[in-house]
This record gives C-alpha cells, sequence and structure tokens, in this order.
C-alpha cells in the first residue's frame, strides 16, 4: 500500500527546513511579539505549506518545446526525475533542449529516434517559479497558484487592495496641513536611489524598478509594479515589503536618531490641526484622481481604486460600501494575497544570489526612505516660521500606520508633552499616494 | 552595460514627476481648503443676515 503513496520526505532537502525556519519566525514575530499580525500570521503560513513537498498548492504546469527542429538521440530526463535551469532534457542531432525553470519531470513526450519539428513539446514540468507569461507561459494547478494567476498576476487584487486602504484613510490631518504632502514625496526619494543601486548591483531595468518600489513601503503597489514588470522576482519583493513594513519599529529609529539632535526631536508641535470639512474632503480625492491619472495614466488602477475608496469613506451617502471596505473585504483579499505571496517562497525561490539581493536592497530603499523623508523635513524648517518636528518626515515611508506610530512614540520620548501621531499621519498617507504614483511612473517609463 | 542616460531619465525624470505632482497636490489641497472656508464664512455671513 505505502509503495503506492508518494512521500514528501523523499522530495524535502535542507532548503525546505531553513524555509520552515524562516516561515516559523514570521509567524512567531506575528504572533507572539504582535508585529502586524495580519500580514506575517499568513505570509509565514504561505512559506511553511510550500515548503512541504508534493502539496501541489503552488504548483504550475509548464510544456518544454524545442527550440529547434531534429531527431531525438537520447533522452536524459526521466518522469518524476528533479530538474535545474539549464539542465538537458533531451539531446536532439542539431542540439540540445534544456530546461528552462527548475522544477520537476511531470512527462515526456519524446523517444529516442522519433523526428521533431521547432516548438513541438518534448516534456512538461511541473514547476513552482513565477515566469515571465510572455516567454514561457504556465497553467496554474494548484489552490494558491490559481489565486496568485488570477488574483494578483492579473493584477485584480492589489488595485482592489487599495480600493480599501482608501476606504480605511482620513485624509484629514493631510489636508489640514498640505505641506506634509511634501514629506510623502521626499521619501520617494528612497524608491528612486535603490533603483539606482538595483541597476549598479546587475539588476536588469524591470528588476531595478520593481526593487526600488519597495521603498515606498506599499505592498500592494510593490506587487502590482512587480507582476507587470518582474513576475519572476515577486515572491522576493512582496516578502520584503511586508517584512519590512512589520520591522519599521525596529529599522527607522536608529534612522531617525542618527539624522535629528534631542533637541529636533523634542520640537513641539500643536496637537490640534484645524477641521477640514467634508466638502474638502469629498473634493480631494475627485480633484487628486483626476489630475494624477492624467499626468500619470498606468496610476490609474492603483490611484483610481484609492480614491473611489475614500470618496465611499467621505461622502457620507455610501456608508454600506465604506464599511464593507474597511471590514469583510480587505480582511477576504488580505487572506488571497499574504497567503499566496508566502507561498512564492519555495527554498528553490529563496535561495538564490538574487532573492537575497533584493532583501539587501529593500532594506537600503527603506532606510534611505526614512532618511530622505528626515532631510526634506529640516531643510522645510530652514525656510519655515513655524518649525516642523523632522521625525514626522520618517513617515512619509508610508508603511501605513506603523511609521507614523514610530514617530508618534519617540516624538513622546523625546518631548512628553508632544503628540506628533496626527501629524505624522500626514506624510503618511501621502506616501501611500506618493508610492502609487511613482509605481506609475515607473510603469509608464519601463513597462 | 548599464546605460546611464536611461537610468538617470528613470531616476531623476520619475523622482522629480513624482514630486512634482504631489506639489500640485499640495497647491490644490491648500487652494480648496480656502475656498471652501472663504465661500462657508460668506454663506454664513448671509444666513446671519437674513434672520437679522
Amino acid at each position: 500500500m505505502f509503495g503506492l503513496l508518494e512521500s514528501g520526505f523523499q522530495q524535502f532537502y535542507w532548503g525546505n527546513a531553513l524555509m520552515l525556519v524562516i516561515g516559523g519566525v514570521l509567524i512567531y514575530l506575528g504572533i507572539a511579539k504582535k508585529m502586524e499580525p495580519l500580514l506575517l500570521v499568513p505570509i509565514g503560513f504561505g512559506i511553511l505549506l510550500i515548503n512541504l513537498p508534493l502539496g501541489g498548492l503552488m504548483d504550475y504546469r509548464l510544456e518544454v518545446r524545442s527550440p529547434e527542429a531534429g531527431n531525438v538521440v537520447e533522452v536524459q530526463m526521466h518522469e518524476g526525475d528533479r530538474l535545474k535551469e539549464g539542465d538537458i532534457i533531451c539531446q536532439l542531432d542539431s542540439g540540445e533542449v534544456l530546461a528552462p525553470i527548475y522544477g520537476r519531470v511531470e512527462e515526456i513526450k519524446v523517444s529516442p529516434g522519433q523526428r521533431i519539428e521547432a516548438g513541438d513539446a518534448v516534456a512538461s514540468i511541473i514547476t513552482m517559479a513565477q515566469t515571465d507569461q510572455s516567454k514561457l507561459p504556465t497553467e496554474p494547478l494548484g489552490l494558491l497558484s490559481r489565486i496568485f494567476k488570477f488574483g494578483i498576476m492579473w493584477q485584480v487584487i492589489p488595485p482592489l487592495i487599495f480600493l480599501c486602504l482608501g476606504a480605511l484613510t482620513d485624509f484629514g490631518p493631510m489636508l489640514a496641513n498640505p505641506k506634509t504632502l511634501f514629506l510623502g514625496a521626499g521619501a520617494q526619494f528612497g524608491v528612486y536611489s535603490a533603483f539606482i543601486m538595483a541597476r549598479l548591483w546587475g539588476f536588469t531595468v524591470p528588476e531595478a524598478c520593481s526593487i526600488g518600489i519597495i521603498g515606498g513601503a506599499e505592498g500592494p503597489t510593490t506587487i502590482y509594479v512587480t507582476s507587470l514588470l518582474a513576475p519572476h522576482i515577486i515572491g522576493a519583493t512582496a516578502v520584503a515589503c511586508y517584512s519590512y513594513m512589520a520591522l519599521v519599529p525596529i529599522i527607522q529609529p536608529p534612522i531617525i536618531r542618527l539624522l535629528t539632535s534631542k533637541k529636533e526631536r523634542a520640537i513641539y508641535m500643536k496637537p490640534q490641526l484645524r477641521e477640514v470639512s467634508q466638502l474638502e474632503k469629498i473634493l480631494f480625492p475627485i480633484i487628486s484622481a483626476i489630475i494624477v491619472i492624467l499626468m500619470v495614466p498606468m496610476s490609474a488602477p492603483l490611484i483610481g481604486m484609492m480614491m473611489v475608496g475614500n470618496l465611499f469613506r467621505e461622502c457620507g451617502v455610501t456608508e454600506r460600501l465604506s464599511n464593507t471596505a474597511q471590514t469583510a473585504f480587505i480582511d477576504i483579499l488580505t487572506i488571497f494575497l499574504t497567503l499566496s505571496i508566502g507561498a512564492t517562497l519555495p527554498a528553490e525561490n529563496f535561495f538564490l544570489p538574487k532573492t537575497l539581493k533584493v532583501l539587501i536592497l529593500g532594506v537600503v530603499a527603506f532606510a534611505l526612505a526614512t532618511a530622505a523623508g528626515v532631510i526634506l523635513a529640516k531643510i522645510m524648517n530652514l525656510f519655515s516660521k513655524e518649525k516642523i518636528n523632522p521625525m514626522i518626515g520618517a513617515a512619509g515611508v508610508s508603511a501605513v500606520p506603523m511609521s507614523a506610530r514610530v514617530v508618534q512614540v519617540m516624538g513622546q520620548k523625546a518631548n512628553p508633552r508632544n503628540f506628533l501621531l496626527m501629524h505624522a499621519m500626514g506624510p503618511n498617507v501621502a506616501g501611500a499616494i506618493g508610492a502609487a504614483i511613482a509605481g506609475g511612473v515607473f510603469l509608464g517609463m519601463v513597462g | 552595460m548599464i546605460d546611464w542616460n536611461l537610468v538617470a531619465k528613470i531616476a531623476g525624470g520619475g523622482f522629480g514627476m513624482v514630486f512634482f505632482i504631489l506639489a500640485i497636490l499640495a497647491l490644490v489641497a491648500w487652494i480648496t481648503g480656502l475656498g471652501v472656508r472663504k465661500f462657508s464664512k460668506t454663506d454664513s455671513k448671509s444666513e446671519e443676515k437674513k434672520q437679522n
């Protein structure tokens, strides 16, 4: 009986074990340390599920086709064999047919002596790799690979999450103090400097754009841009973005402390912001959607959805839509998104030099975005009568509302009279808008 | 071989574009706020006059 049952142990190797530890750490951080549990727990569990071999949750089928015509001399792979990118599947008298990605052989479709034409299928392989569908089209077979393909690669879930974020976001603090929009813009410096670094480190332009956008600290934007520009690194960029968002309380404080003096951190800001009328809150999403989409059409799915969600919230007559977007709808989308994002990291995808480089560049992008926001706030203080606490510039990296909370905590430590949360929410939501625009600009220039 | 011209266009042009758009949004938010407050003041003054 057991001879018929293929066990996962046969395929389990040290890489899977290490990934189980990484998934476990994310689950631990989410549950025990309460770090973004809604993100880290499902991402961690997704990593865990996908590293239990033969579960098939994230499987894709790929037909390997012969690049040239010829007679099959020798078949070097057999059904069930594991293969790496570049392994020879079969030898032709005119050349070789190589595996375009890693995976395991599902079926060999040729035999020695057989004549094949260019483009004929030689084998079908099962893989968990994300491929460029225009070059290597795959068919999703598993539960999570279907969700991933039709939800994420078809760019459905990220814009819908933006709709929910719009419904959850109060633009009031930003409208009360519009100059905080500059801080959100300044923080996008991290996106573009990480782009340059990624290019210097050997990534292609589309890959560098996808890595740079991690600095925007907006998970859906990162996933949206990467799915269009560099789908093969989507697992790494998404996990980097969400993990670093959860680690904002660890990443940001040392950078803020490094760039500000104790006196600057103690700068007092009046806790009360001016009251923003409902009419202003209704006009802003409408006007800004028109302006931004006219200027950067590629940002329409993200900015358009965010602004319509915000209009649901503010207009006062679509309370039901707003409530749904703020609660059940975003929860459902988050479950789909995070589980399938975690599932993009089987050991075969993770332990690649490219993935590790993405993780390093991602944290650099976060750090540079934080630094740029703080420095811009200091520059603004040189020209402004009413000084702002430069720490609120750090909230321009988005990561709503985590980075604003970090600023609030640090502000209270430096000056117990200070209550910076509402002031930091301005650059925080401006950062979310800025990241979506930056994503649209990348797509417009490179996509 | 890195095409530095392209990199500069994307990084410099992209960052400039994002900054420019957010600056416009800041201006729009400021003008809208100003307009709405002025409008609501005039509105409340005319209502007061009517009541008097």
